[in-house]
């Protein structure tokens, strides 16, 4: 069976405050996670950069809103990306901070991977069909002044 | 016994076999809890997932006794490299962060 989430149980020493301003700060998040335009407002939206991976469909692009703040809690953000012209993955990226013996359990969970929406595979069957259609629309029209002609 | 070829257009132009495509994604069904899912003869069902057999968008496996629908499609092998993919990009990021706050924490 195909995993649809992607789950990480980390622990820093550090406390929530300090790791939740590693998860919020633009130029921090540049450091470790991505470039970006990250602002921590609730319906932010925001770009993260990295290298294209062709062989994905992925342009390096990452289009994200802020969906949920609970400061030094909890954030959670969507993650969509593809090619530049269909967003092949529209998924949820959730951020929870845990106390945790003077320091903090950060759980990462990356959801919604696994819907047909989000695959390449219905896109494609999607705009293959599309393409289809226009295809026999134009050879009906084509083939209609033929058919008058002989029908008159 | 050459099986004559269906367009996969016709075969996913109709919209019970989207459906179909669209509950098998989820999970592997057998013929019959598939044709649970629709208001139709099981004759009818069949003749479906024969059309979506033949045009190459599901494969049938014989588990016992039951027949087990599942898809069959690059597009999940795609979605699969997706999720490896950010998996392992996870993994490496968030072991960056921890570098990096030991490192800041080292400093004071």
């Amino acid at each position: 069976m195909m995993k649809k989430m992607i789950k990480y149980n980390w622990f820093f020493e550090q406390s929530p405050e300090t790791v939740w301003k590693y998860l919020t700060t633009s130029e921090l998040m540049a450091q470790w996670l991505m470039k970006n335009d990250f602002e921590l407002l609730l319906g932010h939206k925001f770009m993260f950069k990295t290298n294209a991976h062709p062989e994905l469909d992925f342009d390096g692009k990452v289009y994200c809103e802020i969906l949920e703040i609970d400061p030094a809690r909890k954030l959670v953000y969507s993650w969509k990306c593809g090619d530049g012209l269909a967003m092949n993955l529209d998924s949820i990226v959730t951020w929870i901070l845990i106390p945790k013996n003077e320091g903090t359990e950060l759980i990462l969970e990356h959801s919604g991977l696994g819907e047909l929406k989000n695959t390449m595979l219905f896109q494609a069957m999607n705009k293959g069909w599309d393409e289809n259609v226009r295809v026999k629309m134009g050879n009906l029209f084509n083939i209609k002044p033929q058919n008058e002609t002989t029908g008159n | 016994m050459k099986q004559q070829a269906i367009d996969p257009f016709q075969a996913v132009g109709d919209p019970n076999r989207r459906q179909m495509l669209r509950l098998l994604s989820r999970e592997s069904l057998t013929i019959n809890a598939l044709a649970e899912n629709f208001d139709m003869t099981r004759p009818a069902v069949s003749k479906h997932i024969k059309i979506l057999y033949t045009a190459g968008f599901i494969s049938i496996e014989d588990i016992g006794r039951e027949r087990h629908c599942m898809l069959k499609q690059s597009g999940f092998k795609q979605l699969q490299q997706w999720i490896d993919y950010f998996d392992q990009f996870w993994a490496v990021k968030l072991k960056k962060l921890e570098d990096m706050l030991s490192e800041k924490t080292k400093k004071l």
